[in-house]
């Protein structure tokens, strides 16, 4: 049984279609990207799986619960946990403060919130920044802030919700190794990315939408190549030669 | 090189323990030094603001819900322990903790429709819900209506919560209720309850991802900033003995207990207490020396330090303690 599995979602806002009919299983220990030009309904997507928003029809089955339409905070008890497209940590507080709210999650104890928060910040490679202000941060740190922050909830699956857009080469790197030490830790992570080159390397499965559709599903190798993708995705003038 | 901001206190300079315990011998000292019946007045009226003050806090300053309706549960804290004192003789020491619970369950009534609303909306719900329990309690007979109550003369004791002899009682009590909603608040923000409260004001939403349940942590925070409150209006119903609805639920009220803190330092520990030794004495001595001829001229001077907070320190005069005493660790 898949660990996440989308049922015919179906979501629009009064006459705009954002998501229309659209299935994506995701199994246990997997990377499965989804990518799509801007305004696909990726995000859209991202938000009704995380209880964000309700969507009008299908189903939404995570590790065996049915959690269509349940509260952001219901679902990230169950294990699911995003992070935002528009970085969103808390502001006022410094990066361990922050790391330390989301692990209280699990203990009602600020001692050992502060442990488990000071070793996940070690593993993110944020410890000597854990004093400074979070809103002080720069835009790679804040990203892997939020991608600390969830992870003290002690999450079974991660969506990161492009969690590399506007970050330079060498940043890019650092947030693909990191992904990849969650990975070998057993987390399951679906990536939503329009950078296509930052999904197809680490995903195994690569789903595709398109005006709300879903156009594709497959290992990236066959995604580069599929024909409907390059035209939608990439424009007819990216078409491989023969 | 830029400097790095740091959210944790500075280190504790040694000196800051020795300014905490100067002040609490000064506030200790004081009735035994001061004797004259006035200063001890605005003394207790001090101490009593600064609770409400700091207890309005724990709401709008930790956890970012701005209240405009706080007189609601001053008023009811203050008709629950009068009217338990007054039908069934009960000990206001009894009635204050029974405001403070009758404030809770008005509190939740308020909250559970409020909170539903975010940023202005939130605070326009609080002024008229506040304001529909004043004009309930004003044509409310068996509660005196709009000419109040007066609580009944009691013979001078600790137990009936009255001194005729001299203020100095009213002056520890209010003292020692500071002291608890004092140290309250600082096992708040340094527990779970207070890392929630400021990342509900922080980012509700990022809140909610992981996995906070913003709206049970927002009732509870307006539970306890309810509590002292009713609390706080028992306490000062039985410090003037007589309470009618334009004194304890006047929407004056709720801008008075918001600014205490907005002025002093929203969100922080000492803020509030700061706040009320600026206000309240300027409050009185506006009302002394201009009262007759302006009416309402201490709401200018309130407007105009507003004014200047909002310009040169918006985080308050405490921002600006910290950084004079920052500068110099």
């Amino acid at each position: 049984m898949s660990l996440l599995e989308i049922k015919n979602l179906t979501k629009s806002f009064g006459g705009l279609t954002a998501n229309q009919k659209v299935n994506i299983a995701v199994e246990e220990g997997e990377i499965v990207g989804l990518i799509g030009p801007n305004g696909a309904g990726k995000t859209t997507l991202f938000n009704c799986v995380t209880g964000h928003y309700r969507p009008d029809s299908g189903q939404v089955i995570f590790d065996g619960h049915d959690i269509t339409g349940w509260s952001p905070e219901r679902i990230c008890k169950a294990g699911l946990v995003r992070t935002f497209q528009i970085v969103k940590p808390f502001m006022s507080m410094s990066v361990l403060e922050n790391v330390m709210t989301a692990g209280f999650l699990h203990t009602n104890s600020t001692a050992v919130a502060k442990k488990n928060a000071s070793e996940l910040l070690e593993f993110t490679g944020l410890a000597d920044k854990r004093r400074m202000v979070a809103g002080n941060l720069t835009v790679a740190d804040k990203k892997r802030l939020e991608l600390t922050r969830a992870l003290a909830t002690k999450p079974k699956m991660l969506m990161f919700d492009e969690v590399m857009a506007g970050l330079t080469a060498t940043e890019t790197n650092d947030a693909i190794d990191l992904i990849l030490a969650l990975h070998r830790q057993g987390i399951t992570i679906l990536l939503v990315e329009h950078v296509m080159e930052v999904v197809m390397p680490i995903s195994k499965r690569v789903n595709v939408l398109d005006y709300g559709v879903k156009i594709a599903e497959g290992e990236p190798a066959q995604i580069a190549r599929n024909e409907r993708v390059i035209k939608a995705y990439l424009g007819e003038k990216y078409r491989a030669p023969g | 090189m830029e400097e790095t901001i740091v959210t944790e206190q500075a280190r504790p300079f040694p000196i800051k323990t020795l300014i905490l315990l100067l002040l609490a011998a000064a506030l200790l000292a004081f009735p035994l030094v001061v004797s004259l019946p006035f200063p001890r007045r605005l003394m207790i009226l001090i101490l009593l603001y600064a609770m409400l003050g700091q207890a309005w806090n724990i709401l709008g300053g930790f956890a970012g819900q701005v209240s405009l309706g706080h007189a609601a549960f001053f008023g009811v804290g203050a008709y629950t322990s009068t009217m338990l004192l007054m039908q069934l003789g009960l000990t206001p020491w009894l009635g204050m903790i029974a405001g403070g619970l009758v404030a809770v369950a008005l509190s939740q009534l308020i909250g559970y429709p409020s909170f539903r609303l975010k940023g202005h909306y939130f605070v326009i719900a609080t002024i008229v819900l506040a304001e529909i329990v004043h004009i309930m309690f004003t044509n409310w007979d068996y509660v005196g209506g709009a000419v109040g109550l007066t609580l009944p003369l009691l013979p001078e004791s600790l137990i009936n919560l009255q001194f005729h002899s001299g203020n100095a009682p009213y002056y520890y009590i209010s003292l020692a209720l500071l002291a608890i909603v004092m140290g309250v608040t600082y096992l708040i923000t340094k527990t779970k309850p207070g890392y929630y409260f400021r990342s509900i004001k922080d980012d509700p939403e990022a809140a909610r991802s992981l996995g906070i349940s913003i709206t049970r942590y927002k009732m509870f925070a307006m539970a306890v900033s309810a509590f002292f409150t009713g609390v706080g209006g028992a306490f000062y119903a039985q410090f003037v003995l007589y309470i009618d609805p334009n004194s304890v639920f006047s929407f004056m009220l709720s801008v008075l207990i918001m600014l205490i803190p907005v002025l002093g330092g929203i969100g922080t520990l000492w803020g509030p207490v700061l706040g009320a030794f600026i206000l309240i004495p300027l409050s009185e001595f506006t009302r002394i020396y201009l009262g007759g001829v302006g009416g309402a001229l201490d709401l200018v001077v309130y407007g105009a330090l507003i004014m200047l907070v909002a310009i040169f320190e918006p985080r308050g005069i405490w921002a600006l303690v910290e950084r004079f005493f920052g500068g110099r660790k």
